[in-house]
């Protein structure tokens, strides 16, 4: 009972939040832009100008049209959602509403809980006008696989979830919301910068930057559900909201509340540690871009022995990001056991003369080694299956996907992203707003 | 206002100087640095009186009122009740504090706080309706928070106060920003509440105020407490043989 009551007070506070309406104002004319230039795109890819038809062969609705449409999310996640998560949290502390909810009959932890709700409720409604784009497409005669679609879905869910707990924490340490507005921007540098060094650095750096939002995000619009990613946004998102929970118990002393956050951040470190280690993970989207074939992946998991790959290449060079992707996170996800080094004495490569093995990947497997340099994941299965003895199996029998090129562009767009949205957001902001009672009311129902 | 509803007006409780102690603070002290805004406050309130907390600006009344509800940590001290420690955590379950000069939830309506509070505390609708029309709240009803005017505030506050079941109820400054004829009406809601069995610790700057509505009170000065009982007992700590409250507290601070 007292739950319902919590929620929703979170809800309407939410609603009286002048930042959630303009997030939901900017998302529609983000999402509407995205949807109208990368359907643009996809049918001139398609043909509709007279291209060269094979350039429509293998059009993939995944890259061509849905993470386009819903990384304007992305975008209000990093830049205006924080915001709204440091207004539900800030302004309880500013205006003392905070003394009253902690005299609630609940435990704080539900009250943070109700707050979680809440927004997490708020970023699915932000997700109404994604919705409608990808119902566009569909209309239009596009082709959207449920399972990839779904899983770009669940990536933004879980961006939304973690951009909560980082700015809910942000919201309750800082003093006001302007500090902790500071502070959810300095993550969010904080966090491009890293990926900038790890482009540039490879080793723990790397493995930690593939944990930051964006990087994460792209796990995801790479139709690939990794379960260490899900975890790991997981437990940084509700570790975010239990340091905001342990932070904003004003009873305590700054010091207990200090140990009782830094107990957190340790619990959370530890958690990712070891959901980094999992690596249980499905390619879910429909060209199977993140797998070998069925008959390749059947025969690499045929081989029991652990393979060992050496890679001479530095962190910036981009024929080690094409073998990482291509191949080495293929063969992770295949093979039972694979262990890779990275053995690049530079950063870039470009002054590696002295090392005569610079530009080479070593495979062991079986007390064989074999070495090539190639980034391809042909010849790499070459290599494999040549040191493990066995004959490559032929893969003729797997249809090849074919793609699905829409030459259309669609005139309701405009209308709805620009017209219909703002204008329903618009009355909905009146809707809730409007005064339930009015003074006079009260005084007449009085008299 | 309207004068207490028959229900509000519970047969009197005896006085408050014969039963044991309701709750009792014992060395409560909170230092910031090396300033101690509250030094070593030892007191009891006693079950359905009215205490007051009086003092000078800066004595700390507002310190001792948050360090006593859990709401900032004391630096010492230990409150207890039927003489068993009350950790921070747990007061909320036998006493509930509305501070002074806060104004949570300037966007919601007068009418929705009054049933969120009353949902969230399980108060019952009758209730609800009571103490709505004892503050005079229902023309203020379709109202948001924000728009109130400071009187119009306050008797909102004491409502959201008045409709929690905790046996004991802390209202900082309760009367300030009231006029003269609402002051005297709500101390009537007040008086019927503690009637009822409720214990109130009302901390309040104006002294006519105090002398007209508690039972006990409890000065405090510079931190400390400089006197706890009735104005009988402080008048003779102070060593007057006659004279008001204020006489008694200009000659103990």
């Amino acid at each position: 009972m007292t739950a319902r009551w919590l929620i929703e007070k979170e809800l309407r506070e939410l609603a009286a939040s002048r930042s959630y309406w303009l997030l939901l104002l900017v998302i529609g004319a983000l999402v509407g832009h995205a949807f109208i230039t990368s359907v643009g795109i996809y049918a001139e890819a398609s043909g509709i100008a007279g291209g060269p038809a094979a350039l429509s062969q293998g059009l993939s609705p995944l890259e061509g049209i849905v993470v386009p449409i819903l990384g304007a999310y992305d975008l209000a996640a990093t830049l205006l959602f924080p915001f709204v998560v440091i207004r539900l949290v800030a302004v309880e502390k500013q205006t003392g509403g905070l003394a009253l909810t902690l005299q609630l009959p609940v435990s704080f932890a539900m009250s943070m809980a109700a707050k979680a709700i809440a927004l997490v409720a708020a970023w699915m409604f932000a997700g109404v006008v994604g919705a409608a784009a990808l119902l566009l497409w569909r209309a239009m005669g596009g082709h959207l696989y449920a399972p990839e679609t779904w899983t770009v879905v669940l990536g933004h869910m879980l961006r939304g979830v973690l951009t909560i707990g980082l700015a809910a924490a942000a919201g309750a340490v800082a003093t006001s919301a302007a500090s902790a507005a500071i502070i959810a921007l300095t993550i969010t540098l904080g966090t491009w910068a890293l990926d900038y060094v790890a482009a540039a650095r490879g080793g723990t750096v790397a493995a930690i930057a593939s944990y930051t939002p964006s990087a994460a995000l792209r796990v995801f619009e790479h139709g690939e559900l990794r379960l260490s990613t899900v975890l790991v946004l997981l437990a940084l998102g509700l570790g975010g909201l239990a340091i905001a929970g342990a932070w904003l118990q004003q009873g305590r002393t700054v010091s207990r509340r200090a140990m009782h956050a830094g107990v957190i951040v340790l619990g959370v470190a530890l958690v990712c540690t070891a959901a980094a280690q999992l690596r249980s993970s499905r390619d879910v989207s429909e060209d199977r871009r993140n797998s070998f074939s069925r008959a390749d992946e059947s025969a690499l998991r045929q081989i029991q022995q652990p393979l060992e790959v050496t890679v001479y290449l530095a962190a910036e060079d981009p024929r080690l990001v094409d073998l990482d992707r291509g191949v080495l996170a293929k063969l992770r996800r295949t093979m039972r056991s694979v262990s890779i080094t990275y053995a690049a004495g530079s950063r870039s490569g470009l002054f590696e003369r002295p090392n005569e093995h610079y530009g080479e990947v070593w495979y062991s497997l079986g007390g064989k080694r074999e070495m090539s340099r190639s980034s391809t994941d042909e010849i790499v299965l070459e290599t494999i299956y040549s040191l493990a003895g066995r004959q490559r199996p032929t893969s003729e029998n797997e249809p090849a996907y074919s793609g699905y090129p829409l030459a259309a562009r669609s005139g309701l767009a405009p209308w709805v992203f620009f017209v219909l949205w703002p204008a329903g957001v618009v009355a909905l902001w009146w809707w809730v707003r409007r005064p339930r009672l009015s003074r006079l009311q009260t005084v007449g129902e009085r008299a | 206002m309207t004068p207490p509803s028959p229900a509000l007006r519970a047969a009197p409780a005896p006085s408050g100087a014969e039963r044991p102690a309701a709750l009792r603070t014992d060395n409560l002290s909170k230092r910031f640095g090396a300033f101690w805004a509250l030094r070593g406050a030892s007191f009891s309130i006693r079950p359905g009186e009215i205490l007051g907390l009086i003092g000078p600006n800066g004595s700390g009344k507002t310190t001792l009122f948050q360090c006593l509800a859990g709401l900032s940590p004391a630096t010492l001290g230990t409150v207890t009740r039927d003489g068993i420690p009350i950790g921070p955590g747990q007061r909320k379950q036998f006493l509930y504090f509305v501070p002074d000069g806060i104004r949570p939830f300037p966007d919601q309506s007068v009418d929705w706080v009054l049933r969120f509070t009353a949902g969230a505390h399980r108060a019952s609708q009758n209730l609800l309706a009571r103490i709505t029309d004892s503050l005079q709240l229902g023309p203020l009803r379709g109202a948001r928070l924000g728009e109130l005017s400071k009187g119009e505030h306050r008797r909102v506050m004491l409502a959201v106060g008045l409709l929690t079941p905790q046996p004991l109820l802390m209202l900082d400054e309760p009367f300030d920003g009231l006029d003269l004829r609402q002051t005297r009406d709500v101390m009537g809601v007040l008086r019927a509440h503690a009637a009822n069995g409720r214990t109130l610790f009302l901390s309040i700057h104006q002294l006519g105020d105090a002398n007209r509505i508690c039972d006990r009170l409890v000065l405090l000065s510079g931190g400390e407490i400089v006197g706890e009982g009735t104005l009988d007992d402080l008048r003779s700590k102070a060593g007057l043989t006659d004279g008001g409250l204020e006489e008694v507290f200009l000659a103990l601070t």
